[in-house]
């Protein structure tokens, strides 16, 4: 197997591929990227067999059929190599032997060792009970506001990941690690198919937000019962397995009907969290939030007994009240939000708070209160 | 069913049968024999006991006592089952305080063995002996000629029950078997003397120990001296439960658990419960797969207790059972705590250079060699309060709103519990700010000196009375802030709760959920909350904030396990103090931390003024020290 390359049209394809793949590995195999030639064109391949990111490149100078050929490398060295060589530089990929492959640029000669493509494991096959388009933007924004909520490593192997749940007239991304929910809707024309809830692993999720851009480029999503497939463009694919589990009856616990209402000022209320989280307890970040007439004061207390206290100029005519949160649960919330303003909606003490824009309904944050 | 049995008719055993039943729960093997005629020995009030033991006991077993005897007309009678002068009637177990009470262990014994029993009955003239052969042939007793006292031979064990004889061990293992068997009862009873002779060798001599000095010999010449000198006194008197006895200082510890003793009103017993209660008590002292030694006794009412449980009566059952852990735990943590640097005058300190560490554990170490030892003096009680009564007139005028913890408090009973709101993390360090270090005079020299200088950037060397102290830097400043974090959260444990948005669901069965429901508060007080709408799962709502990103569901499995099978859970502060643990590791300073020479007092003064600072988080040391005999002797001098 033979090629020739710019080091400008390798590095990024190679970037994206190589991201997925491990490099402790107790199976060499998949520390390695899969390489590919044939019709003239390059095809990268890397996958942790979960999560496949698959890139191809068309070959400028003619290298003619028999040059076709499929080997893996070690993704890491590849990747390494080909960003330390000089901006403009030409580089040959060629096979020597079973064992071994040259890269050559200009002065340089790298040899690495290969395992065969056969090795590889092979692509999922997605027999797609559903498929549709959807821009780019669109799914970046859906993910962004949701991801953060995502349980890492838990052992409800459902939470860590995100939930897909395509119905009648919307899509509903939903996130949440247990203490806390993301849910973002899009209006979505299912056309009549059978509505259909997918959990994507967190591992997808994080690389393909890397990958969406902020486009109104459109790109194509299919899946079946185990897998999903996202076409980015007619060279970038991202495939996952999907997590087999049911995802918690997230409609269920959005507060219902809460009737004290706040609207303040999206940056000044960060503003104001961050600052008095600065004296809540380094590790457990308890904050109060004490309500009154268009009035909300802020307050934190450390074990060494510092103390800082924000007040805020608020909408609120509801009761007095207090409530306490964990203010990471609440600034991670926040952050995401796009609105100038947002509305905090409370029930009491002890029940869940909702958090969305001013006067939109296709984003809502949910935190449960701490006992301080 | 086999043919056989489905005709057979219900008969009464034969008696000698019976009693050769009845042997199988109570003699096991030679040291079962021992156990039991020693206890009998005791009951008969003597203070000096024999024991000659031929071929592991295989052959010959004699224990001769100078107790009280036994009437020649109530001879034979002793050798029958359930047979005992110890209780008459059932209410008389209530108020034991014998050894023996089910009156069948001589009967058991004649039962397998041949027997000789010579006894002068101490309002007798003579003595009389009588031999029996199964219970069947028994001979008249006939006059002899002996002391007051009691000797009882056994002969030949188990002649004619072979399936137990195959069953023995070398005579080698069953006399080690016999001599762990003296050494529990002669922990048990000081002011009786024993002596143990195997093959006509005489091997154990231990005169009665009437003195604290002649205790302490004795406990070392049965667990030896090492452990002797690295343990702390156990004393601690309520009015319905005393437990005294020695336990071995953190950094003294071995890989299996095979030194420890308990005994209760004076019975040597086994039980899941106490052990429970110990390891709860050096739980985070101690370095990890590592048991503490013990030799400790506790005396309660016997009401409380029933010994009845199991012919070998190793195993009790406790009325109050939770008070009693309760009472163990917190006794044995309240001198763990005191495990901190203090100044002494009359403690031979040890050497690090002189001591032969391996001595002891020798076979039974692998890893950690060095852990068996400690190089810290032992502790009285009185130093450490005088010492710190003195630093504290001494910081006094100079810094007079800072509290210095008071370290005396330590031994004050409801400790651990009385924990309040005010408490804030102790201040320690500020009392002792780096200029007042001049003031010291030589006579009021901390315990762990002033600092020299930092050693390859993890150790701090230091100057102290004695000589030379050297202190993991890391493993010091992490059992200071740990100790910090655990007075915050020893304040405010019912406080910050986490409330789930997605309940955690177990399904449990029965049992389980109805101990759930049992100990609600327990759980609540610890800050879970649990909602048992359903039948056959448990919801978790609330968890204790600390506890985030731990595997909650699990733990609560666990600690309901515990609550069905010992009563008792420590399980939930165990994981709260891992968390607080690994913060304080994170928050501590590492290797090649930079600290100048008042960083480092201030850190000695810390490590002075913190509850079990002589061993990090994991039971490791923090410090140790070198006397000037040591280097002394490191360099040959006044040789
Ligand atoms: N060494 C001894 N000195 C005095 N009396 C003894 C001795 N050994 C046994 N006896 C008497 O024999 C009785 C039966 O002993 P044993 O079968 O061990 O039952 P127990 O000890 O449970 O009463 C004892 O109650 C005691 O009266
Ligand atoms: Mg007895």
């Amino acid at each position: 197997m033979y090629f020739e390359i710019t080091r400008k049209e390798l590095t990024n394809p190679l970037k994206a591929v190589v991201s997925t793949i491990e490099s402790k590995q107790t199976l060499p195999i998949l520390a390695n990227v899969l390489v590919e030639v044939e019709n003239n064109t390059l095809r990268l391949t890397g996958t942790d067999a979960e999560v496949e990111i698959n890139c191809t490149v068309p070959l400028e100078a003619s290298i003619g059929s028999d040059n076709d050929g499929a080997i893996t490398v070690p993704a890491k060295k590849f990747f390494d190599i080909v960003r330390a060589l000089p901006d403009g530089a030409h580089i040959q990929f060629n096979q020597e032997d079973e064992n071994r492959v040259v890269i050559k640029s200009g002065k340089s000669r790298f040899s690495l060792s290969c395992l065969p493509a056969e090795d590889y494991p092979s692509s999922p096959e997605i027999n797609s009970t559903l498929s549709f388009n959807l821009m780019h933007r669109a799914l970046k924004d859906l993910l962004a506001q949701t991801q953060y909520a995502m349980a890492t490593n838990d052992v409800r192997y459902y939470l860590n990941g995100v939930c897909f749940d395509f119905l009648e007239d919307k899509l509903a991304v939903v996130a949440t690690d247990g203490h806390r929910l993301a849910l973002a809707t899009e209006a979505f024309d299912l056309a009549g198919k059978e509505t259909m809830q997918v959990i994507v692993p967190r591992k997808a999720i994080i690389e393909l937000s890397r990958m969406l851009e902020n486009s109104d480029d459109s790109l194509e999503i299919s899946m079946d019962a185990n897998h999903i497939k996202i076409v980015l463009s007619d060279r970038l694919t991202l495939a996952s397995k999907l997590i087999d589990g049911s995802f918690p009856d997230y409609w269920g616990v959005l507060p219902v009907n809460p009737n004290r209402i706040v609207t303040t000022q999206t940056g000044e209320l960060k503003q104001a969290l961050t600052r008095t989280s600065i004296l809540s307890n380094e590790k457990f970040k308890g904050i109060r939030f004490a309500l009154s007439l268009n009035n909300m004061v802020i307050t934190s207390r450390n074990p060494e007994q510092e103390e800082a206290e924000e007040n805020l100029m608020v909408e609120y005519n509801g009761e007095e009240m207090e409530i306490g949160f964990n203010v990471t649960y609440l600034l991670d919330a926040l952050s995401v939000m796009t609105t100038k303003e947002v509305t905090l909606h409370f029930i009491d003490t002890n029940s869940s708070l909702l958090i969305t824009p001013k006067d939109l309904e296709d984003v809502k944050m949910v935190i449960m209160p701490m006992r301080l | 069913m086999p043919y056989a049995i489905r005709n057979s008719h219900i008969q009464h055993l034969p008696t000698l049968v019976a009693n050769q039943i009845a042997a199988g729960e109570v003699v096991e093997r030679p040291a079962s024999v021992v156990k039991e005629l020693l206890e009998n020995s005791l009951d008969a009030g003597a203070t000096e006991v024999e024991i000659e033991i031929e071929k592991g006991g295989i052959n010959l077993i004699r224990v001769r006592d100078n107790g009280c005897g036994i009437r020649v007309n109530e001879l034979a009678l002793a050798l029958n089952r359930h047979t005992t002068s110890k209780i008459k009637c059932i209410e008389d177990l209530e108020s034991l305080s014998s050894l023996g009470f089910r009156g069948e262990a001589l009967a058991s014994i004649a039962a397998v063995a041949r027997l000789t029993l010579i006894s002068h009955f101490h309002e007798a003239n003579t003595g009389y002996t009588l031999q029996i052969n199964d219970i069947q042939e028994m001979s008249e007793p006939v006059p002899i000629a002996s002391p007051v006292g009691t000797c009882i031979e056994v002969h030949e064990l188990f002649y004619n029950t072979p399936a137990r004889r195959r069953f023995l061990r070398t005579p080698q293992t069953e006399f080690n078997h016999i001599q762990e068997t003296v050494k529990k009862l002669a922990l048990s009873c000081f002011n009786v003397g024993f002596s143990l002779k195997h093959n006509r060798k005489v091997l154990t001599s231990l005169p009665p120990a009437t003195t604290e000095s002649l205790q302490q010999q004795r406990i070392a010449k049965l667990c030896g001296q090492e452990f002797l000198e690295h343990t702390l006194d156990v004393h601690e008197d309520r009015e319905a439960l005393q437990l005294h006895g020695w336990i071995s200082m953190p950094t003294y510890s071995r890989s299996q658990a095979n030194m420890q003793y308990f005994f209760l009103n004076g019975r040597f017993i086994r039980d899941k419960l106490i052990n429970h209660a110990v390891r709860q008590a050096y739980r985070d002292v101690l370095y990890r797969d590592r048991h503490a030694c013990y030799v400790l006794y506790l005396t309660l009412d016997p009401k409380l207790v029933d010994v009845n449980v199991h012919p070998t009566k190793h195993e009790v059952r406790f009325a109050e059972s939770e008070q009693v852990h309760h009472f163990i735990v917190a006794t044995l943590q309240r001198h763990l705590a005191t495990t901190m640097p203090k100044t002494e005058e009359n403690t031979q300190p040890q050497s690090i250079v002189a001591t032969e560490p391996e001595k002891i554990t020798k076979n039974t170490e692998s890893t950690l060699p060095s852990l068996t030892y400690h190089i810290q003096p032992k502790p009285t009680r009185s130093a450490v309060q005088e010492t710190l009564q003195t630093y504290q007139t001494l910081a006094a005028p100079n810094s007079s709103k800072i509290t210095v913890p008071q370290v005396s408090n330590a031994f004050e009973s409801e400790k651990t519990e009385n924990f309040t709101e005010k408490i804030t993390v102790p201040q320690v360090s500020n009392a002792f700010e780096s200029e007042k270090t001049e003031n010291f005079t030589e006579a009021i020299m901390p315990p762990l000196g002033y600092a020299l200088g930092q050693l390859l950037g993890i150790y701090i060397l230091a100057e102290n009375k004695k000589g030379l102290v050297l202190v993991d830097m890391h493993a010091a400043h992490e059992r200071i802030t740990y100790e910090q974090l655990k007075v915050v959260w020893q304040t405010k444990k019912n406080n910050d709760v986490q409330q789930l948005l997605v309940p955690e669901t177990l399904s449990l069965n029965d049992q389980e959920i109805a101990t759930a429901k049992q100990y609600e508060t327990f759980f609540k007080r610890l800050g879970f909350k649990f909602d048992f709408s359903d039948k056959k799962h448990l919801l978790i709502l609330e968890v204790p904030n600390v506890l985030q990103k731990t595997n909650i569901g699990t733990l609560v499995q666990d600690v309901l396990a515990d609550l069905i099978y010992l009563g008792v859970s420590d399980r939930i502060e165990e994981q709260i103090l891992t968390k607080l643990a690994s913060i304080a590791c994170h928050r501590s300073v590492r290797a090649n931390h930079q600290l100048n020479l008042a960083e480092m007092n201030n850190l000695l003064r810390q490590m002075e003024h913190t509850e079990r600072s002589n061993q990090c988080n994991h039971g490791r040391p923090t410090w140790i020290q070198l006397t000037q005999k040591e280097l002394d002797a490191l360099f040959m001098r006044g040789k």
